[in-house]
């Protein structure tokens, strides 16, 4: 419709984010409120990295949000982005350029992040820190993105175990990260500020720990196709911001109203499913439609799961060292396990789904073990293999076909 | 799997792992190479993964490391991290240790991988009940140093398809034993191969099962004139033992050894390939990835395109853990070869 050029000066410019605001709120009037103040931060975060008010810093999913906000930036997560180009139905074009670069056995959302460079359209980091945790792609390819744009990149590698040793590693790593990063970003280092955000953030935690024990609820309020794309996004953005701690506090609302009334997202609910992954496919697709068609309710995603603990004001690095720590899909498989039988338990769960996504190795590597600790307690359990960002890998058929088995099996 | 050790044997499947710890504890290191063997693992790990890991795996099921006494891994990768929490779930070996290896150099990294080798020393000599002190590694180190130093000696005359099956019974033998080959080997100095004017290639890349790419490419008379594998010339140089606490020596020569994909520092990995292109003189570059090795599908486009800029073609192999080249792949390195060849 639009020249492509146009399209780039668009995405550029700031004045375009409050405008778009705008349109969306006149288009998109029956959407919840916590839905539209998700879709404004986005709008918001972007305005201002597009305007350059404050440095940009990119940083992968589990890097704590916090530290961004700690040390005066603006985060962008190109993993989230890359789900939204998904949503929009044009993922295919930019993993399709990347592909000449990275072996299309690799990650699509990373293969999108690099089409999207390549064509410049993201927000210039000023800097990229990014962590090890969760898996090699964010290990290299991060790296690989500060050499393409030639922009400082500061890296955490989180120790496999967590023990004592294990944080003060962790401990001394962030520590030269926030000495370096302050002074590539020339913001001196505020121990106010840094601290205001681990106190934001600790009250929004204090609500998505509300949230998730509300969604335990029957019927299921609030459903894991929403908990895998808004919910779990701001929780991995937002969190250490005014906006983080806003949005979380109207959706704990939103659905508090829905528990009260007795509602759930679906007229009929005759089985509950736990979907596991930190992702669901996000460019068009049937698979909650498949669930929602059969009264399936998925109330809870294993990616929503609140695995880290209070955090401290007083001691914000070591508390984000222990965020780090606790993540669920690092270190031992039994941290992951552990949490999947007790979401089972806590959500009462009839029958549990694997997505295996096309390029995770981490996550899907887990799988037949996970698969096999719930087959011994008689929880019926479904991998299902696909692509969270490349319609390109979606086999409509076949996953209909896979789906409908299961289901059947349950209902 | 070779039987009839006389000491405890320990597979291993990493070279970011200090053998030099095990040996000191009179434990005899067994790198566990596994012949082609996934099928059995497919229902165990995912399509996409690693087939050196599903091999393993796979081997693991079958009861092949019975006879072993323990298998220590390494965060290497995701592949290697989900192997040691498959292999504890469907097939614990008395001994399942992994140790926790920093992806970065530095004072931080070297004084917290010290931490873990210390760990690692004192949980291998309570489970073996034996003692390992300083004197007994200090002695390992200077036996490892003989290898690595015979090894680079061997690798100026010798062929690498050769080179890299003399390590590959070098894995599986007592350090001693493999000295004194590599001693007779050296002094013989036997080039066993004839001298080729063909094309100079260096290979880099990720574990593959045997040496099937450099005989392929000896084969269509050209010549691997460094194999940057670990299993190959990736050896590193000699560990000094300049400090007082030989753990000390370890941790800082481990993590500055010449890089693997899986350490962060790219531009160290690029620097490093890019000084032995020139020391070399190699006039292409054959990267062999195995199917699914995230570190070396994430690091190829950016050695791509240093190498776009040295002028230095570059063929990448995406490759099973075959053991033998298919046609495609034959076919491919063949043309490779022909271009590297017109003068």
């Amino acid at each position: 419709m639009f020249p492509e050029y146009l399209i780039k000066k668009l995405v550029h410019m700031p004045v375009t984010y409050p405008i778009s605001g705008l349109i969306f709120d006149v288009l998109q009037r029956k959407e919840s409120k916590a839905f539209k103040q998700w879709v404004h931060f986005l709008l918001k975060t972007y305005r201002d990295a597009y305007h350059g008010k404050r440095p940009v810093i990119w940083i992968n999913a589990f890097t704590p949000s916090e530290l961004v906000y700690g040390l005066g930036g603006i985060p962008a997560l190109p993993e989230i982005i890359s789900a939204l180009v998904a949503y929009m139905g044009i993922s295919g074009r930019f993993i399709s350029n990347a592909n000449t670069y990275l072996s299309t056995d690799t990650c699509s959302f990373y293969r999108c992040v690099l089409g999207l460079v390549i064509e410049d359209y993201l927000p210039r980091p000023d800097l990229i820190i990014s962590s090890s945790h969760l898996c090699d792609g964010a290990n290299k390819f991060f790296r690989y993105l500060a050499q393409f744009l030639g922009c400082p990149h500061l890296f955490i590698d989180p120790p496999y175990w967590s023990d004592e040793r294990g944080k003060r590693y962790l401990i001394s790593q962030i520590k030269e990260v926030i000495k370096r990063a302050s002074s590539i970003i020339d913001i001196p280092f505020s121990k106010e500020r840094m601290g205001k955000a681990i106190k934001l953030s600790i009250e929004a935690r204090a609500y998505i720990g509300k949230i998730n024990k509300l969604r335990q609820a029957v019927p299921a309020p609030f459903s894991a196709r929403d908990g895998l794309s808004y919910f779990t996004g701001m929780n991995i953005h937002s969190l250490g911001s005014k906006e983080g701690l806003l949005f979380h506090k109207t959706l704990y609302e939103e659905i508090k109203q829905k528990v009260e009334n007795k509602e759930g997202y679906l007229p009929r609910e005759r089985c509950r499913l736990l979907w596991l992954h930190h992702i669901r496919p996000y460019y068009k697709n049937e698979i909650f439609d498949i669930f929602d068609r059969k009264g399936a309710a998925v109330p809870f995603d294993e990616m929503s799961y609140l695995y880290w603990g209070d955090l401290d004001p007083d001691r914000s690095i070591e508390s984000l060292a222990e965020k780090i720590l606790s993540n669920i899909w690092a270190g031992p498989l039994e941290r992951r396990t552990d949490a999947i039988l007790k979401m089972v338990k806590d959500y009462d769960i009839d029958g549990v789904i694997h997505f295996s996504h096309w390029g995770c190795r981490q996550s899907c590597g887990g799988a037949g073990v996970i698969g096999d600790l719930l087959k011994d307690r008689d929880i019926p359990y479904i991998v299902l293999p696909g692509d969270g960002g490349d319609p390109q890998n979606y086999s409509p058929g076949q996953t209909r076909t896979r789906l409908e088995a299961f289901l059947e099996m349950l209902i | 799997m070779p039987r009839n050790y006389v000491k405890p044997v320990v597979g291993w499947t990493c070279t970011y792992l200090p053998l030099e710890i095990l040996e000191a504890g009179e434990i005899q290191p067994l790198r566990i190479i596994p012949s082609p063997s996934s099928e059995k693992a497919d229902a165990y790990l995912d399509p996409n993964y690693c087939p050196y890991i599903k091999s393993v795996l796979g081997e693991a099921l079958q009861k092949r490391y019975s006879s072993i006494s323990g298998i220590v891994l390494i965060n290497t990768c995701d592949g290697m991290r989900r192997l040691y929490d498959a292999l504890r779930f469907y097939s614990p070996p008395s001994f399942c240790y992994l140790l926790d290896v920093p992806r970065v150099e530095g004072p931080i990294a070297t004084s917290y991988f010290k931490e873990r080798l210390k760990e690692f020393k004192e949980d291998v000599g309570s489970h073996f009940q034996i003692e390992i002190d300083s004197s007994k590694i200090r002695k390992a180190i200077q036996e490892a140093n003989i290898t690595r130093g015979l090894l680079r000696k061997a690798s100026s005359f010798m062929s690498k398809a050769n080179l890299l099956k003399l390590m590959a019974q070098g894995w599986e033998t007592p350090r001693n034993s493999f000295n004194r080959k590599l001693e007779e080997i050296v002094k013989n100095q036997e080039k066993n191969h004839p001298p080729r004017n063909g094309p100079r290639v260096l290979l880099s890349g990720s574990l593959i099962e045997g040496s099937y790419i450099a005989e392929l490419v000896e084969e269509l008379e050209g010549e691997v004139i460094f194999a940057d594998l670990c299993i190959g010339d990736r050896i590193g140089d000699a560990i000094p033992l300049d400090c007082e606490d030989p753990l000390d020596a370890l941790s800082r020569a481990y993590l500055s050894k010449p890089p693997c994909a899986r350490m962060w520092n790219l531009e160290k990995r690029i620097d490093y390939i890019r000084a032995l292109i020139k020391r070399e003189g190699a006039q292409g570059l054959i990267y062999q990835q195995m199917k699914f090795c995230d570190p070396y599908l994430y690091e190829a486009p950016a050695l791509k395109a240093e190498l776009d800029n040295m002028a230095i073609p570059f063929l990448p192999l995406e490759l099973e853990y075959s053991g033998k080249a298919g046609g495609r792949t034959r076919t491919r390195v063949q043309a490779f070869l022909e271009m590297l060849d017109v003068p």
